[in-house]
């Protein structure tokens, strides 16, 4: 529908995907505007991480296109940051050196690294750190590190994998707040896969529903519930509608999915 | 005696056999004192009172006597500098090619293919089996010594640092391309970093090989060094400089494994 004119950032063009005989996507296409926050669900093993690691320029599709500010990579792209929900820290770099490990890698200055990279400690709220190991972080703390990293990069496009699934509820929380308000400011273009529909409803302008295996898209939905989604927006009458819907197809797929596996 | 929490007399579990707790680090370096003791004066009786022959083992008072002597000589030194030279030129000359050529190696599977005949060829190799072909290329001098060291210690160092790429996360190498780290960056920020542990206790092996290497050289061709000394000694049946040779190669190589350790912490200090 959002025809050729549409600037979309990232433009899947029937894209499939198989692993030897193993056919984890089936011909998807779906387009993401700039600016959009896309969280994606399904059950697990439905091709998530598979599509994430596609953009990121991990991994190639086995048929169709993949776009990414219109053109096609063969490489990784470091113009899609991703966080990982296993940190993925280097250990024996500080806070400091970790978040501008990719200012680094584009050859800034210590000097110019440190100064930028301090303005993203602060933006996760992680000043008096700066010169701690990762060992010394909670799990919190540690993805913080992450997304500061990523951020220091300045992407266009953040991919978050189940980046809070490892974290305790009132951490992750306090992470999903910050997470919004960094987007608000940044107004980055996010694409972020989780497990939960309420991170799901709380996160995203988009959601996109997945099929058990082989994945495709079964819904995309716009997210229209009033920002801030605090306690009332939670309660609310929209809220209750969207999460019924959404987990009335998630649960079917994730039926059908444990069923094709039995 | 301690009072016992109330609880336990009252629960009718059976109580927690007591477990003895580790021996503290100031009693555990008494009675290692002790013992240390105990031995040398129970070696030096036994000598004293005949039980002991000195030309088969002399007494600790002996070979504290010939230390001496050879101290006032002013050669006892230079036995020790000498062998712990070439020890570290040779174990510095291996590293430096085995972890770059590990990495390297350790991260392409094409260079794997094309090095691996040759490696499993001299990894067999002992040290002792490269003298004959090192005294013919080299001669007798310093660098003949270098190249048993090397030879020695290259081809494990290097299998080493190769096992120690293979342990890295590839997640780690993942999110450094992920943020714009190219191959020469990978290998460099990532692989040696991630595998540096791993290599450090690999090379605490090989320092010990150099050694082994290194007296093997010296038994065979030298004119100073501690394998000299000892074979010197014992042309010369000089029983206690032959002992004061060995005692000598294990205070050495225990004070290089001491400075290697707290290298080594300095170095790792980002580990848990
Ligand atoms: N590198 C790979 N090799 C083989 N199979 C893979 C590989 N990566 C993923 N798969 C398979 O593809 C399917 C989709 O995986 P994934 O994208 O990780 O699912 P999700 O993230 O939705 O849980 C799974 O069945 C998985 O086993
Ligand atoms: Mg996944």
């Amino acid at each position: 529908m959002e025809g050729l004119t549409s600037n979309a950032v990232i433009r899947f063009s029937d894209v499939s995907k198989s692993y030897g005989s193993l056919l984890a996507l089936n011909d998807v296409s779906f387009n993401v505007e700039e600016g959009e926050f896309v969280v994606i669900v399904g059950a697990s093993g439905c091709g998530k991480s598979t599509m994430l690691n596609m953009i990121a320029g991990f991994d190639q599709p086995s048929n169709g296109r993949i776009e990414v500010q219109g053109k096609e990579h063969s490489g990784v792209n470091p113009q899609c940051g991703m966080v990982f929900q296993q940190y993925a820290l280097f250990p024996w770099m500080t806070v400091e050196d970790n978040i501008a490990f990719g200012l680094k890698m584009k050859g800034q200055s210590k000097a110019e690294r440190r100064q930028h990279a301090q303005e993203f400690i602060e933006m996760v709220g992680l000043r008096g750190f700066e010169k701690a190991y990762p060992k010394a972080l909670s799990g919190g703390m540690r993805q913080r590190v992450a997304i500061a990293r990523v951020l220091a990069n300045s992407p266009s496009v953040m991919l978050f994998d189940e980046p809070f699934a490892a974290l305790d509820a009132m951490t992750r929380q306090v992470l999903q707040e910050e997470l919004v308000k960094i987007y608000e400011q940044q107004r980055k273009t996010i694409l972020f896969i989780t497990h939960s529909i309420d991170e799901a409803l709380l996160l995203s302008s988009r959601i996109v529903v997945m099929s058990a295996r082989p994945g495709r898209i079964v819904q995309d939905i716009q997210n229209d519930l009033p920002h801030p989604r605090n306690a009332e927006v939670q309660l609310s009458e929209r809220y209750v509608e969207l999460k019924r819907h959404i987990w009335g197809s998630v649960q079917a797929e994730v039926m059908r999915s444990i069923e094709g596996a039995a | 005696m301690r009072a016992e929490p109330a609880v336990r007399g009252a629960s009718s579990a059976p109580p927690l056999p007591r477990r003895r707790g580790p021996i503290a680090g100031a009693s555990k370096l008494i009675i290692s004192l002790v013992s240390c003791i105990l031995i040398i004066a129970v070696w030096e009786g036994a000598v004293r009172f005949g039980f002991i022959q000195p030309l088969f083992l002399p007494a600790p008072s002996q070979i504290v006597n010939r230390a001496m002597l050879m101290l006032e000589q002013g050669t006892l030194f230079g036995h020790v500098i000498a062998s712990t030279w070439r020890v570290m030129v040779g174990f510095v000359l291996a590293s430096c090619v085995a972890i770059p050529l590990g990495i390297f190696l350790g991260t392409s599977a094409l260079s794997r293919a094309i090095f691996d005949p040759v490696l499993s060829f001299l990894r067999p190799l002992p040290s002792m089996s490269w003298i004959p072909l090192s005294l013919l290329w080299f001669g007798i001098g310093e660098s003949q010594k270098y190249s048993i060291v090397f030879m020695g210690s290259f081809a494990p160092s290097l299998l080493y640092v190769m096992e120690a790429t293979k342990g890295v996360d590839p997640l780690l190498v993942k999110a450094a391309q992920n943020l714009g780290a190219k191959q020469k960056d990978v290998m460099l920020e990532v692989i040696l970093p991630a595998s540096l542990p791993q290599i450090i206790s690999g090379l605490k092996v090989m320092l010990g090989i150099a050694w082994t290497c290194v007296i093997s050289a010296e038994l065979v061709a030298a004119r100073e060094g501690l394998g000299f000394l000892i074979m010197n000694g014992k042309e010369y049946f000089q029983t206690d400089t032959v002992v004061l040779g060995m005692v000598l190669i294990s205070l050495t190589v225990m004070a290089t494994d001491i400075v290697f350790r707290a290298l080594e912490r300095r170095i790792l200090k980002w580990k848990d």
